[in-house]
């Protein structure tokens, strides 16, 4: 077992063949190796064993990922950089120039372009991925290719101007990208005076409130972005700087990390080794996986337990493994031929199979690789996620299309169920063509067997069985 | 501050408290909407009578909006809104632009954008209509703003207004308007067709298009013109077409209408559709916000100016 898994790490290509030989793996499975779909973790998963090789990078704090958003010119881009100034001064952030935030280039995430820019920095007890995006559309697709998903954000209102007809539309998309903790600047304190933000901060409370936000217990700081940024009057500047951060620590919660969920391996390959038992590979998603483990197979319908016997990555056997880790597992008492590409090898009871479920997607425009034609309800799309793909019909709940380059909910009901649940991403695919990138976010009830059939059925059919439905009534 | 946040949370409680307990400058806030710098120097200007100071507001508003547009003036604005509507013969399709999508919803942006549709059904209104199934009149900029509206002021005014409000740059971009003979029929679609008020349609994209019966057959053009409408704001055909015109090889790379694969049923092609109901389209025309952008205002070449 150990040669073999190390053969498949160092060269592939190699492996491949030697599968070939050694398991006359069928044709249809190569194609799909070729097709696995990267899955993003957050950086701070990767390689920990180039840590004990160099010390790179050691991130030893929490990390957490928060924005900013609010009116155009209330200094958003101003606090930004003011942030990573005043902690540059106590080195705990590289200082961002206001112009190289503004500025900064268009990334491409998942083939998606997205309009805007990630700051990092830390306070003393957490570490920080800063997103500032000019527009919705934006923080909607930083929101579904999770490169950073927000976990909280910082509203930034002018004193001078108070809260703006519009700052209704920055809560509702705080909402609708499941931004649940904000801690408000009131800024340009220096050009107003005591009343004025006193006056603003209870306008907040009172909008944050109607719109469903703990308005009254929400954290308001009060300061200069400017200033900070200038490095002057310190109390309305620097200090107020560090006073909300204070806040965004202890307000805005420390995500569960990766590493403390239950463990969840989404299977790549199944082998035999003969004399030995049946070893699945693959890169563990997250949560530790331990020597001896009770384990839980779920996919394609079926559900089989067993027990993890033995862990090996890169030649050494191991008595654990980490989120982030490429393994092998040995497992106790399933056949290859009961395991398949596409399930997961999870913490018993820690995951469900789903094939009804409601997504946020974003529909890739022509010039980013997509389709050039918009696409309606009922049509069928390959649904990748993970290590599985999976036959699906789209559903738009809320328009009667959906054109390249826009983001829309989508319902998907899949021909069959698969491991798929809240927060998932995934990839929609018409033939070898990406269509979109999407990522679950309501888990809706399973599909009736009679709904089921109806996925597949043509469009007459279906146009047949509307009209007597609606007729019937 | 303390004081503040009991203040706030007990009129959170009891709003009907608020008048009462409230500075002056909170009463002209709430009151006004406008901008606490504003109702500031309004109070002081009148030794804090609020009456004074808000009647000076109203007065200012105009004003004020002109000066926040005039500062505002040459920012990038990108996003927003096409309008479109119907009214019997008439039909006009407007694009207006802000800085942000959040802007684009909100609802006093989407007033705006209804207000210059009114406006150009309006001035659609009281053009002579040359002979011909249909005449069609480009606005660009510059004519948009200068259009009146119901209450007398020019949409120029009405643009500088929300710019005060809303804080954003904002800039009415171009329009084009149909007035059609009487045997013909207008149709308009807006996609996402989000909000329907007054009878215009708002959206991201919006087509109007001009259909003419060529027998007298007893079919649905109202449904049959709203679905081809969509095919126009989906596939974005270039032309109408006609049958001397090639079909493309490759199907998703067609730009002749009369030749698409139907968006509503892709086993027909557009072609098929008109001839199955016996019906020609004379004309159509779709905006997408946004497109072909150039910085600060379009160049004319841009506006399709026929008659
Ligand atoms: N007086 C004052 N002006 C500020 C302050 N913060 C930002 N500004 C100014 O407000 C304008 C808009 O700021 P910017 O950061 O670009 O806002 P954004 O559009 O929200 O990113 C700039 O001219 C800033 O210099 C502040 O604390 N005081
Ligand atoms: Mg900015």
């Amino acid at each position: 077992m150990a040669s073999f898994i190390s053969a498949r790490v160092i060269a592939p290509s190699l492996a491949r063949s030697l599968k070939q030989i050694l398991f006359s793996c069928e044709l249809a499975r190569i194609h799909n190796h070729a097709r696995i779909i990267p899955c993003v973790t957050p950086k701070y998963l990767h390689k920990r064993w180039y840590a004990t090789e160099k010390k790179v990078y050691q991130r030893v704090k929490p990390h957490c990922n928060v924005g900013t958003i609010g009116h155009v010119d209330h200094g958003k881009t101003t606090l930004t950089a003011a942030i990573t100034k005043v902690l540059s001064d106590q080195k705990l952030a590289q200082a961002k120039k206001y112009s190289d935030i503004d500025n900064a280039p268009e990334e491409k995430a998942r083939g998606i372009t997205i309009n805007v820019a990630h700051i990092e920095y830390q306070t003393e007890t957490r570490h920080y991925g800063h997103t500032d995006c000019p527009g919705h559309a934006d923080y909607i697709k930083n929101m579904i290719t999770g490169t950073a998903q927000m976990d909280g954000a910082i509203l930034v209102v002018a004193a001078t101007d108070g809260v703006m007809p519009q700052t209704r539309e920055h809560l509702l998309l705080a909402k609708q990208i499941g931004i649940n903790y904000i801690v408000v600047f009131i800024n340009k304190a220096d050009a107003a005076d005591k009343e004025m933000v006193e006056l603003v901060e209870m306008e907040i409370r009172e909008l944050m409130t109607e719109m469903g936000f703990d308005g009254d217990n929400v954290p308001v700081v009060t300061g200069s972005a400017l200033c900070a940024l200038e490095g002057k009057n310190p109390e309305i500047g620097a200090e107020a700087i560090l006073k909300l951060l204070a806040e965004v620590d202890k307000y805005i919660p420390t995500p569960t990390r990766e590493l403390d969920k239950p463990f969840l391996l989404p299977i790549e390959h199944v082998y035999s080794i003969p004399g030995r038992g049946t070893v699945v590979t693959g890169r563990l998603e997250r949560g530790v996986l331990k020597k001896g483990a009770e384990c839980e197979f779920v996919g394609y319908s079926k559900t089989l337990k067993s027990t993890i016997t033995g862990i090996e990555m890169f030649h050494q056997i191991l008595e654990q493994a980490e989120a982030g880790d490429q393994l092998g597992a040995l497992v106790r008492g399933v056949k290859r031929d009961d395991l398949r590409r596409g399930m997961v090898m999870c913490k018993p009871g820690s995951v469900k199979s789903n094939d009804h479920v409601e997504a946020q997607v974003y529909i890739l425009s022509k010039e980013e690789g997509g389709r050039a034609k918009p696409f309606t309800s009922f049509i069928q799309l390959q649904m990748f996620c993970r290590t599985w793909d999976c036959s699906c019909q789209v559903i738009v709940p809320d328009k009667e299309m959906v054109m390249p380059g826009e983001d829309s909910k989508l319902v998907l009901k899949m021909i069959r169920p698969m491991v798929l649940e809240q927060g998932q991403r995934f990839t929609l695919r018409d033939g070898l063509l990406t269509l979109g990138t999407g990522v679950v976010t309501n888990v809706l009830p399973h599909l009736s067997e009679h709904e089921r059939l109806e996925i597949t059925e043509g469009k007459k059919a279906r146009e047949k069985r509307l009209a007597s439905e609606t007729g019937g009534k | 501050m303390m004081y503040a946040k009991t203040i706030a949370r007990y009129l959170h409680i009891k709003p009907s408290c608020w008048a009462s307990e409230k500075s002056q400058l909170a009463v002209l806030r709430k009151k006004t909407g406008y901008t606490f710098s504003n109702c500031k120097k309004a109070l002081e200007m009148h030794n804090n009578d609020l009456i004074q100071a808000e009647g000076w507001l109203h007065k200012q508003a105009q004003a004020l909006g002109w000066s926040k547009a005039t500062k505002l003036e040459g920012r990038q604005t990108t996003q927003g809104l096409v309008a479109v509507a119907v009214d019997k013969n008439k039909g006009a399709l407007v694009e207006v632009n802000c800085e942000t999508d959040f802007v684009a919803k909100n609802k006093t942006f989407q007033d705006m954008a209804e207000t210059a549709t009114q406006a150009c059904l309006h001035f659609t209104e009281r053009q002579p209509h040359i002979r011909g199934p249909i005449t069609k009149i480009g606005l660009d900029a510059e004519q948009l703003r200068q259009l009146p509206t119901k209450d007398g002021k020019s949409l120029a005014d009405h643009l500088a207004l929300m710019i005060g409000s809303l804080g954003e740059n904002a800039t009415l971009r171009r329009a084009v308007c149909f007035k059609t003979d009487s045997n013909i029929h207008l149709s308009a679609y807006a996609h996402p067709c989000g909000t329907e008020h007054n009878k215009i349609l708002l959206g991201r994209f919006a087509g109007l298009i001009a259909l003419k019966q060529k027998e007298q057959k007893d079919i649905d053009i109202k449904a049959l013109g709203r679905n081809l409408c969509q095919h126009v704001v989906g596939m974005d055909p270039k032309k109408i077409g006609t049958s001397s015109d090639e079909p493309a090889k490759n199907p998703d790379d067609e730009t002749c209408l009369i030749h698409q694969e139907y968006l509503i049923d892709n086993t027909s092609i557009v072609n098929d559709v008109l001839e199955e109901y016996g019906v020609e389209v004379i004309d159509f025309k779709r905006f997408e916000c946004g497109e072909n952008l150039t910085v600060g205002i379009q160049p004319l070449s841009h506006i399709e100016t026929c008659q």
